[in-house]
């Protein structure tokens, strides 16, 4: 392809300047087609790359080439840093993870070492995580919509969604303390109980969450210009998606009907009726409709568990891996050598490696750990569920247009926290 | 109790372990030439090393129990794993070399067998009772466990009975993180106290000498301590005073634990009873580093671990060493490492002090480098060299081969700490580390050694009128010497701590303490050891050697090396004794844990709660 920039003949220094000489250049009246492809960097520091992922996309016209995506601008070496504290130590790392739905995290990270040390942990506790758990998802899910409405035009549906997100993140915080960094749950069960009046505070803003997911629904699943963007655009196959390693949501979209809840149910999940999701096409809308209907099911978990937790105690009463009671620690020479090795040596976990997993919101969470039988790990491996979802999306919106980019990074809900890591 | 009862020793049915001596049977009590794999007993406890206690001929018993399976030795088997040991080896030892870990308190391999503490009891197969693993021979055949419910069982109970009336101090007790009580608590019991009412009350500071302080309430009375000063210095200075709770170890009536060995009690107690009142409240034991070092007090060289936190050293530990100091060393050394904070020359100073408390201009170690050079070079060949015996080999290795080389020295005066006492068992009367080192590289460069006191006639007689000293300890009166010192026209001072000497130098340069730097040290019977670097140097100082070189770089000639490492292996190979010396293979190890261990992140060297090597483990013996 001849390069229409190149100029015809070498810059003649007596030719008339076109930017200050008052007549226009006879080859500007000529109004040829660009055919050069255009590089157009999106983020890392723009509205629709959530967190900080830049797109380096190559556009010929309208339509992508190619697209290449960068990311690390969110690294924090947690791998690496895991390695120099202790198992407990490492939780709050895992809020960092995911920080939408941290105490997703925060409860995997803790079912893989309770795994490798080969932990029962008590009912109640179970519970607890379920409950938080599926708040969490709750939480994820509204901030992935109301975004996906908002990046196409539609501000109402964003609105309604921080507006439900922010009762979740009330109850969030009632419970652990913290709105958005929870820290919650320690090795062994948890480290708070419900607080007091909180379960009955629950159903009330499921009540009023719900009512706005149902406005959120009305307005975007009907709506021309969200369904125009979003349907048959950002599509991946089913064998593709299993190739890429997708899970979660995304991967049901395609009509795979995986999820780690019911493939292989941890905790309480195999009490509960729940529905699991499955889409057809694999494309955006198809994805944008199981998050709206996975909010439903999160609901029916949240108020069957809330339901249904039993009373009793919920952290394991063992002094090798919680911490003793206060009044143990302050008043008794067994509770403070317990409390002493436990902060400053950590938990003895068992030397061996273990991979577990749970269903996060966005897909498989997977932990691969080594111990050496130390207080802190010898390797922490996170497989978080953005990151195959993430590198897929090249070669899903090659030839595609720009404008469907957006919708396509919106739903595959990339979360920089957990790819970056 | 098991089936174990019951099971005789199988006798020849089985191969013997390979490296057994098989049909050739040596005479009854001669150890074989080959002794088996397992065998390996490298330090056997001094109180069971009774190899000497012939094994029953076997062709001369027809009656009695079967031959023993590997002859000359005790073959048996310890948690499922055989284990073949000489005989008299008792059940901690040989378990130990299985991997199987029994717990122990009042047991320490260097001393006499007390077995009071009941944590080590196993089940043996020809006991109908537990019994004390510390104390008890293996016997030929036998079958031990460690590790059943009746064992654990018992291992709960003494920690409970233990703990029963320990105070709850672990906040204010310097043995918090290298303490046996934390370690086993952890370990073996983990249950929540049952105490009901009040607990023993003692005497929680009772000073029992100028070195060591003892808290009664701590003490689970193991007697350790006792055992250590009636074995080992044989200076039987503490004992047991009163019965059950009341029980108390104490100094006999009148007298004090003053031996020059009282803080190996310190060492040796087991929980926080006995302290070290020089390091009581200074430091928590987990923000210290460790660093295999050599001790400097004397010329006996006793291995260490110096602690250290930042650029301080808060203790030495003895290191265990069979041939030079077993798992001892006396408190004068153990105080000693106070020079290493106080007192230091941190900056070079050019010009004598003109009065009593005046300031010296300090300037920069590079001016003061070639102001002494300049004063150096007018005066070569006249120059008169007096050299510390506290420097290590690398120092003198470098500092006299450019007295030779550059300064044209033919003789080295001799400096150093002044003798002092010797005592009975490690103590020597040369407060020098290093004497020995100093006389095999005079040797091996051809340098002749005099005696200080012909330096101070010297100089007084007005023959010597530039001197170049390498550390300015000196065997007589400081001050003397410092007015005589006074006389010299160039005086170029190499030093570590401040003294009335330095206040005289013309040219005063900081050197580096052994902590800051690896090198290596003769001790008096001739074994050379290496010590390794704990931190870097304080101050602008660094060590004789690169003060050494870089004043060799200034005065035109050539010094290579840039390490210690390669100042010894360039310059040594000049002195018989220590071409032969590896460099690299004597530096004891500094990490045991394997693979890559994680970089120091903070200023004390490790990552908040880092353990002495890694792992956490039951700390020492």
């Amino acid at each position: 392809m001849a390069d229409t920039h190149k100029p015809a003949s070498p810059p003649n220094p007596e030719a008339p300047n076109p930017d200050i000489d008052a007549y226009a250049h006879e080859a500007e009246l000529e109004a040829h087609l660009q055919t050069k492809r255009m590089y157009v960097n999106m983020g890392p520091s723009h509205p629709a790359m959530h967190g900080t992922v830049r797109m380096k996309v190559e556009l010929e016209g309208e339509n992508i080439a190619s697209s290449d995506c960068e990311i690390g601008f969110l690294h924090r070496g947690f791998q690496k840093s895991c390695e120099n504290v202790t198992w407990t130590q490492c939780l709050p790392y895992t809020d960092r993870l995911n920080y939408v739905s941290a105490m997703m995290n925060n409860f995997g990270f803790l079912n893989a070492v309770e795994k490798l040390i080969g932990l029962e942990i008590p009912e109640r506790a179970q519970y607890i995580r379920v409950i938080g758990s599926e708040l969490h998802r709750i939480h994820d899910h509204l901030t992935c919509v109301g975004a996906t409405g908002m990046e196409l035009g539609g501000f109402a549906p964003f609105l309604f969604a921080v507006e439900a997100r922010e009762l979740v993140m009330d109850r969030v915080a009632e419970l652990t303390g913290a709105r958005l960094t929870t820290n919650f749950g320690r090795i062994g069960g948890m480290n708070r109980d419900l607080p007091e009046g909180w379960i009955e505070k629950v159903h009330k803003s499921l009540d009023k969450v719900m009512e706005l997911v149902t406005e959120i629904d009305g307005l975007l699943t009907r709506n021309r210009i969200f369904v125009d963007r979003t349907k048959d655009t950002g599509v991946i196959s089913a064998e593709d998606a299993i190739d890429y390693g997708w899970t979660g949501p995304c991967l049901r979209a395609c009509g795979v009907n995986y999820d780690v809840r019911k493939a292989k149910p941890y905790w309480v999940y195999d009490r509960f009726d729940f529905d699991v999701p499955v889409g057809e096409k694999g494309d955006n809308y198809d994805r944008y409709l199981m998050r709206i209907e996975e909010l439903k099911q999160s609901e029916r978990i949240l108020r069957q568990a809330l339901k249904q937790i039993p009373a009793g105690p919920i952290i394991l009463d063992d002094w090798r891996i919680a911490l003793p009671p206060k009044p143990e620690v302050y008043g008794t020479i067994e509770g403070v050598i317990s409390h002493f090795k436990l902060v400053m040596e950590g938990i003895q976990v068992p030397a061996g490696e273990v991979y577990d997993c749970t269903e996060a919101a966005n897909g498989e969470l997977g932990w691969y750990m080594v111990s050496d039988g130390s207080g802190r790990p010898y390797k922490v491996h996170v497989r978080a569920p953005g990151y195959p979802i993430l590198s897929a999306v090249p070669s899903i919106i090659k030839g595609k247009m720009l404008a469907d980019l957006i919708p396509t990074f919106d739903t595959i809900n990339m979360i920089g926290g957990e790819v970056e890591q | 109790m098991s089936d174990n009862d019951t099971k005789k020793p199988t006798g020849d049915s089985q191969t013997p372990p390979k490296g057994a001596p098989s049909e050739t049977r040596e005479a009854p009590g001669s150890t074989p030439k080959h002794p088996p794999a397992g065998a390996k007993l490298d330090t056997p406890p001094a109180a069971h090393s009774s190899p000497t206690a012939p094994p029953p001929p076997p062709a001369a018993k027809p009656a009695g129990p079967p031959p023993p399976k590997n002859p000359g030795f005790v073959t048996c088997t310890i948690d499922g794993k055989e284990v073949v040991v000489k005989p008299g080896t008792n059940m901690v030892e040989a378990a130990r070399m299985v991997g199987s870990d029994i717990p122990y308190f009042c047991y320490h391999p260097r001393l006499s067998i007390a077995a009071n503490c009941r944590m080590c009891m196993v089940e043996a197969s020809n006991a109908p009772k537990l019994v004390p693993a510390c104390q008890t021979p293996l016997a030929e055949g036998q079958v031990i466990k460690t590790n059943t419910l009746k064992v654990k069982e018992q291992q709960r109970a003494v920690m409970e009975f233990l703990l029963l009336n320990h105070p709850v101090d672990c906040s204010i007790c310097d043995q918090a993180g290298e303490c046996k009580l934390q370690d086993y608590y952890m370990r073996y019991d983990y249950r929540p106290s049952r105490l009901e009412g009040g607990k023993v009350m003692k005497n929680k500071r009772k000073v029992l000498g100028p070195r060591v302080v003892l808290d009664q309430e701590r003490c689970i009375i193991c007697s350790r301590c006792v055992r250590f000063m009636n074995e080992i210095p044989k200076e039987p200075q503490l004992g047991i005073f009163g019965r059950g709770s009341h029980e108390v170890i104490d100094t006999f009536p009148g007298s004090e634990l003053n031996s020059n060995y009282s803080l190996n009690t310190v060492d040796i107690c087991p929980v926080g009873a006995l302290l070290n009142r020089d390091f009581r409240f200074r430091a928590r034991a987990w923000f210290l580093s460790a660093a295999p070092s050599v001790c400097t007090g004397c010329s006996r060289g006793c291995n260490i671990y110096a602690d250290f936190m930042g650029q301080e050293t808060y203790r030495y530990r003895p290191r265990e060493n069979e041939a030079i100091n077993k798992s001892w060393m006396c408190d004068q050394g153990r105080m000693s490492y106070k020079y290493l904070n106080l007192g230091r020359v941190l900056s070079a100073v050019v010009g004598r002090q003109q009065g009593a408390g005046t300031a010296r201009p300090e300037v920069a170690r590079k001016e003061a480098i070639k102001a002494a050079a300049k004063a150096l070079a007018e005066v070569k060949g006249m120059v008169a060299v007096l050299a510390s015996p506290l420097a290590s080999n690398e120092d003198l290795l470098a500092t006299l081969t450019f007295a030779k080389g550059t300064l044209g020295a033919r003789e080295v005066y001799v400096g150093g700490r002044p003798q002092g006492d010797a005592d009975h068992y490690l103590m020597t009367a040369d407060k020098n580390p290093n004497r020995k080192g100093l006389e095999l590289i005079a040797a091996g460069l051809g340098l002749a050694l005099k005696p200080f006191e012909e330096l101070v006639k010297a100089i007084d007689g007005g023959k010597v009128k530039a001197l170049y000293a390498v550390g300015t300890e000196v065997p007589g009166n400081v001050e003397t010497f410092a007015q005589a010192a006074a006389k010299l026209d160039v005086f170029v001072a190499q030093a570590m701590n401040e003294s009335p000497l330095t206040a005289q130098a013309t040219v005063l340069l900081p050197a580096s303490t052994h902590v800051e730097y690896d090198g290596s040290f003769v001790q008096v019977d001739g074994i050379i050891q290496r010590f390794r670097k704990a931190y870097p140097s304080k101050g602008d100082a660094v060590a004789h050697w690169a003060l050494a070189a870089e004043l060799t770089r200034e005065l035109g000639g050539t010094a290579a090396w840039t390490t210690s490492r390669e100042a010894f292996r360039e310059l040594g190979k000049q002195v018989a004794e220590l071409a032969q010396f590896d460099w690299d293979k004597a530096s004891p190890p500094d990490r045991e844990k394997p693979g890559i261990n994680p970089l120091p992140t903070a200023a004390d060297g490790r990552p908040p709660g880092y353990r002495e090597f890694g792992a956490p483990r039951v700390r020492g013996l």
